[in-house]
């Protein structure tokens, strides 16, 4: 999840400088037990959240996931620990998500990628090329709803054929139609100038 | 805008033994290029000549003087590629950040590349797409956005693919309407004939050969001709 455009003062602080704070804070809930504490932090992450003008509709889902997650761990740890105690660790797990919502909301995919290029840097010295893995990853978030998409069609299609729950029958066209994905999509790679050898940029 | 001519000379293109191309002889210089021919007739090679996506087995591929064997990076420049399916052509997950990815990849900064996107998307109509993320368009605003991917690289040549082949009518007649626009030259791959009313000229391809080279109207009659034999 990440923000196409957001004008939010979060949006214009430098993404280096965010997930740095991020990491930090997030180190930091770790080292307080105090309920009370942690519900100031809780309370000012909402704040946080709510000043960055992300579009909450896109908050939905994940946050009734977590609301879910963060439930049963709440009664287990109540059970097992004491209910205070489950408070403290709920309260800071919701936190730590509402800034990380507010971090990744207020920015772009591609300053992410070029932050990621920057902090994998080092891996040149290995022969790596930070390049390629951050192309990889944005070309994973942009061809996971692709082959979902796939997935329902072949699986229509066996369905249709009676073939519904027979997973070699939904395996085998999937594979060699995401082949087919992936070689079309090389050969746009190609024919947009990429060239995976130098770090030109 | 300067068109430099497309050399196509003694080219053969072999796959697996098989002559997909056999000694194509063509020069294309004019702006509005169609090439039609059945299924397997050796169309898609020939498109993917011109921009050095597909190099010959024998023979050449100029563009102006530059060969496609020796100068892929730069002919990637002067001609862009327009595929069949636009969903696998876009890259990136938000539709700005994918018509600047080729702009990376040409080495332009930052702000330039910018400039690029926003000038581009108005040109197409298409600036409310910029923030979107690429898997909600629908068929005819992902054609849309793999056009401007394109356009925003300034080529002088763009060749597209059988490129209305998953468009309904509306957005083929409109996708049509901006192939008309276009200042640069244009090769378009199609089975759509109607398209090819208003171009200068029409190749018909037929196993791997030019059988026919001449007029829209006189090489559809051929291709027609050719399909019920």
């Amino acid at each position: 999840m990440s923000a196409a455009h957001n004008a939010s003062y979060l949006s214009r602080i430098k993404p280096g400088w965010k997930f740095g704070s991020l990491l930090v804070l997030s180190i930091g809930l770790y080292l307080i037990s105090s309920w009370q504490v942690l519900l100031v932090a809780f309370i000012l992450s909402v704040a946080l959240l709510a000043s960055a003008r992300v579009d909450l509709k896109q908050l939905r889902a994940p946050l009734i996931s977590i609301v879910i997650i963060l439930g049963v761990v709440f009664i287990l740890l109540g059970i097992q620990t004491n209910w205070l105690n489950a408070v403290s660790s709920v309260l800071r797990l919701l936190t730590m998500c509402l800034l990380a919502y507010s971090v990744s909301l207020s920015t772009r995919f591609s300053e992410m990628l070029e932050l990621f290029q920057q902090v994998a840097s080092p891996i040149r010295v290995v022969g790596g090329n930070p390049d390629q893995v951050a192309l990889a990853l944005s070309m994973t978030i942009r061809f996971i709803p692709e082959l979902k998409k796939v997935y329902n069609e072949v699986r229509e299609a066996q369905h249709a054929r009676g073939l519904a729950n027979n997973p070699l029958a939904v395996t085998v066209p999937l594979v060699i139609r995401s082949l087919k994905i992936a070689d079309e999509t090389a050969e746009a790679l190609d024919a947009r100038g990429y060239d995976s050898a130098p770090a030109n940029h | 805008m300067e068109l430099p001519p497309i050399r196509i000379e003694n080219v053969t293109v072999r796959y697996d033994e098989r002559d997909v191309l056999k000694d194509v002889n063509i020069t294309l210089d004019e702006r509005r290029i169609g090439i039609i021919g059945a299924n397997g007739a050796g169309k898609s090679t020939l498109s993917r000549l011109l921009n050095g996506l597909v190099l010959p087995t024998v023979g050449t591929v100029r563009i102006g003087e530059l060969s496609t064997k020796e100068h892929a990076k730069q002919i990637r420049r002067e001609v862009g590629f327009v595929f069949q399916n636009p969903a696998n052509q876009i890259i990136m997950p938000i539709v700005s950040e994918d018509i600047a990815f080729g702009l990376k990849n040409l080495g332009l900064p930052k702000n330039e590349r910018q400039l690029r996107v926003s000038t581009t998307l108005s040109e197409l109509g298409i600036s409310h797409l910029s923030d979107r993320e690429s898997h909600t368009l629908s068929g005819g605003e992902q054609q849309m956005v793999a056009l401007a991917s394109v356009l925003a690289m300034r080529p002088k040549t763009v060749v597209f693919d059988e490129p209305t082949t998953m468009l309904d009518l509306r957005n083929r007649l409109g996708f049509q309407r901006e192939i008309a626009k276009l200042e640069q030259r244009a090769i378009v791959i199609t089975h759509d004939l109607e398209i090819l009313e208003d171009f200068e000229r029409v190749l018909v391809v037929t196993n791997g050969q030019v059988s026919f080279d001449g007029l829209p109207q006189a090489a559809i009659d051929h291709y027609r001709a050719w399909s019920h034999a």
